[in-house]
């Protein structure tokens, strides 16, 4: 069950820098509604519920780089 | 006394197995063999490093701390030389024997190098190790012109590292399209002009007959079949891989274009099992036995062979794999095993949105999606279903099609 049982929600914002102490995921290394969450949001102003595997900071690789924001 | 278990290869799929072991056998002894000079890094990511777009660090995954926090005995530079399974022992070059009651064998393959002259020329490069990406990342940014051959899912990330790094190259392919196996022209071309925008251009119905090279032995050119000649300084070659059976060709293990496992990535030796890219499993999907050589497959792998190892039968595999380009401002993305089956149904549905349905006996057992990856789940679910689609596939290839588009054309019908 990758959906937190938090009340955070996320955001992704492209990102041109990736920082060397950021956790980089790939696209393909996350869980099925983690993916279905990345293409809902990627360049989107778009909110989600957290999921399991994705933390606030990260950056996701999808069609671009994307840092994760979760509040 | 506790277990013993020795794990062949540091990749993700031995990787994940010593994980799953620890937290299944806490006492147990547990070794980790591998010919790399460096632990566990996240293979997905390492083109992105070679494209300069990521720097190095965050493409670690283990560090080596890791496996002294998990007790986990880990032995780089490593290279196994012999597997004898009569005695439970595994051999090194350099004299040293690790005894095991289970072994894991997570020993991937090795690119294949074109069979033409020249081809191990400097400035030709073979893709599948970090240490290649690094050298891949050196030489390309010191290239003018490249050459890229392997018209397949590995040889398109060489098209994107040219042209991340503004390498004019020409992408050389064997048929009329990119991975025609698993696409049509029609998708095809999706992809030839996102190469093309970033200045590699595909060149048709060719290939390599052989390199040229200059006094210092670094390549200058590539002549294809016809004839021509195309002028170079980088060359990557993505044609396939070999997978590395010969350490276990003198054992009793059964192989077939790698090594086979039951369900329970057992091979033929109740004590030996394997994972990862070596692996030909039963696939229980398919029906019938497969390779994979997916990150999200071979992770699966190494954690349902470790649970197998403590308590064999407890787990089987049974997964649907999918693997996904994110070089260009589309998504593509390929799941199952979209080369295989009798039949297929394939739609543009959008401008720039393609999809492909390979089907078997009905059955969904892979595909291609481009543009729009939103029906995954849905193709996904079908396929662990194993649910006969024959009589409506032209709802699969509706935009926005998910499984209950289906349902309700069956309830109609």
């Amino acid at each position: 069950m990758p959906l937190r049982q938090t009340n955070r929600r996320m955001r992704l914002r492209r990102t041109g820098i990736v920082p060397s102490d950021a956790r980089v995921r790939h696209y393909d290394e996350l869980e099925e509604e983690t993916q279905v969450a990345v293409r809902e949001l990627a360049g989107r102003p778009r909110t989600a519920p957290e999921t399991d595997d994705l933390d606030d900071g990260d950056v996701v690789k999808f069609t671009d780089y994307y840092q994760v924001r979760a509040r | 006394m506790s277990d013993s278990y020795v794990i062949i290869g540091d990749g993700i799929a031995g990787a994940s197995a010593a994980e799953t072991l620890r937290e299944e056998a806490p006492d147990a002894e547990i070794t980790v063999l591998t010919d790399e000079g460096e632990s566990l890094y996240n293979r997905i990511l390492i083109k992105e490093y070679a494209k300069g777009k990521l720097p190095e660090a965050p493409i670690s995954i283990h560090q080596e701390s890791w496996y002294d926090d998990h007790d986990v005995d880990l032995r780089l530079n490593t290279v196994v030389v012999d597997i004898d399974v009569e005695n439970d022992a595994v051999h090194t070059h350099e004299g040293e024997t690790f005894e095991y009651d289970s072994l894991l064998l997570a020993i991937g393959g090795t690119p294949q190098q074109l069979p033409v002259d020249n081809a191990d020329a400097d400035g030709i490069h073979h893709f599948w190790t970090f240490q290649d990406a690094r050298r891949i990342k050196e030489s390309v940014e010191d290239a003018e012109r490249a050459v890229i051959v392997g018209a397949g899912l590995l040889g398109i990330d060489f098209a994107a590292i040219c042209g991340a790094q503004d390498v004019e190259a020409k992408y050389l392919m064997r048929g009329d399209c990119w991975w025609r196996y698993a696409l049509s022209e029609e998708g095809a071309e999706i992809m030839h002009d996102a190469m093309r925008e970033r200045g590699v251009e595909p060149v048709f119905d060719s290939g390599v007959d052989h390199f040229e090279v200059d006094d210092d032995g670094h390549v200058t050119a590539a002549i294809d079949p016809n004839g021509e000649r195309h002028e170079c300084d980088f060359a990557g070659v993505a044609i396939g891989l070999n997978f590395n059976t010969e350490l276990v060709e003198d054992t009793p293990l059964e192989t077939e274009d790698g090594i086979v496992v039951d369900e329970f990535m057992r091979t033929n030796l109740d004590n030996v099992f394997a994972a990862g890219d070596i692996t030909t499993f039963n696939d229980l999907v398919l029906g019938e036995r497969a390779k994979n050589g997916s990150w999200g497959s071979a992770k699966e792998q190494g954690t349902i062979a470790a649970r197998n190892m403590v308590e064999y039968g407890s787990e089987a595999f049974e997964w649907v794999s999918s693997y996904s380009i994110t070089h260009f401002d589309f998504p593509f993305l390929s799941f199952g095993h979209p080369t295989l089956g009798d039949d297929s149904v394939e739609a543009t549905t959008a401008e720039g949105e393609w999809r492909r349905v390979a089907l078997k006996d009905g059955r969904v057992v892979g595909g291609v999606l481009i543009g729009d990856l939103s029906p995954q789940s849905a193709f996904k679910q079908l396929m662990r279903e194993g649910r006969d689609v024959s009589d409506q596939t032209e709802v699969l290839m509706e935009p926005g099609f998910s499984v209950d588009d289906l349902a309700a054309t069956t309830e109609q019908q």
